[in-house]
């Protein structure tokens, strides 16, 4: 800045409040910033750069590497065999029937006495 | 050898040339980042993306604009990305913080030997103050601003990258500075009550 405005700035900085405040808040601004500006990046960020490279071309050739068909007919397959499974098992249960002892007869069934118990009629009679 | 002929060599195979490439443009992706972001390590990783992506649209450089200029528009289009996404994810953040999730580590100003323990304090807060004023500024005054003050670019170069005229640069600088001042002034009114 030429000295003439420079003197010329200063004077006003010193007369008007509002400005010098501006100013100030200006000045401190760019002080955060020219600190911001200083910070260096991590020294290792160029080999994890270039790692990052390797990795992607090497994803890029074993993808390349894996025939089309196989690539669509792998997960088909898995997918068509968990549903045949599902399917199987589900019919393999309707199936299945549990054993069912009609001719059984419960146990309670084998205390009882007929003859001991009373008839009927008898209560008819009376 | 130029720019032009190194990419031409890496699209055509030799990968390891691109290292060059990286050692020479990584330092103005960083600054552009930090920029933008604020913080070291999301600077860090940034770059990282930033490079990895440039690598992948290498073919597609055509060599009409500097490699500088087409490595400048990719750091600026991914920092505006990644600030778009984490406001998105700040909702999730804040409750991150609120449940004892590690805020994120900041950076405080260097300390010099005859630096006053207050000036550091006032200068932290004022960090803080700064930062939310860049952050609150409208998508091209933000790259503006920060192409400007962070990079050093002169106008004419910050045309190119961010596809203007020399005269809308200068009218977005403008309108930055101006809406800087009255952030930072309406702060540190809200700080004094």
């Amino acid at each position: 800045m030429p000295e003439g405005i420079r003197i010329q700035v200063e004077t006003h900085l010193g007369e008007c409040k509002a400005c010098a405040e501006s100013f100030q808040l200006v000045s401190l601004a760019n002080k955060v910033i020219d600190a911001e500006k200083e910070l260096k990046s991590n020294p290792f960020l160029v080999t994890r750069i270039m790692s990052g490279i390797e990795e992607l071309e090497q994803n890029r050739e074993s993808h390349q590497r894996i025939p089309g068909y196989q690539r669509i007919l792998r997960p088909a397959l898995i997918s068509v065999s968990i549903a045949a499974a599902i399917f199987i098992g589900v019919l393999v249960g309707n199936i299945y029937l549990p054993t069912q002892s009609i001719n059984k007869l419960p146990v309670e069934m084998t205390y009882m006495n007929d003859a001991a118990l009373e008839s009927v009629d008898l209560f008819s009679q009376l | 050898m130029t720019d032009s002929e190194i990419i031409r060599q890496i699209v055509q195979g030799d990968r390891n040339l691109y290292r060059k490439l990286v050692e020479q443009y990584q330092p103005i992706v960083f600054r552009t980042c930090i920029g933008f972001l604020h913080h070291k390590d999301d600077a860090d990783d940034l770059t990282q993306d930033v490079f990895i992506q440039a690598y992948q649209t290498l073919s597609a450089f055509k060599g009409d604009a500097s490699f500088s200029t087409w490595i400048y528009r990719i750091a600026v289009n991914a920092s505006l990305n990644k600030i778009r996404k984490s406001s998105r994810n700040q909702f999730l953040q804040r409750l991150e913080t609120v449940f004892g999730g590690e805020k994120n580590k900041e950076y405080s100003f260097p300390i010099s030997d005859n630096e006053n323990p207050e000036n550091i304090l006032i200068l932290n807060e004022y960090k803080e103050w700064v930062q939310k004023a860049l952050n609150s500024l409208p998508e091209n005054q933000r790259t503006a601003i920060v192409l400007s003050k962070y990079d050093d670019l002169p106008q004419k170069e910050i045309a190119e990258i961010m596809n203007t005229t020399e005269g809308a640069v200068e009218a977005l600088i403008q309108r930055a500075k101006a809406n800087l001042r009255e952030k930072l002034s309406s702060l540190k009114k809200k700080s004094k009550k």
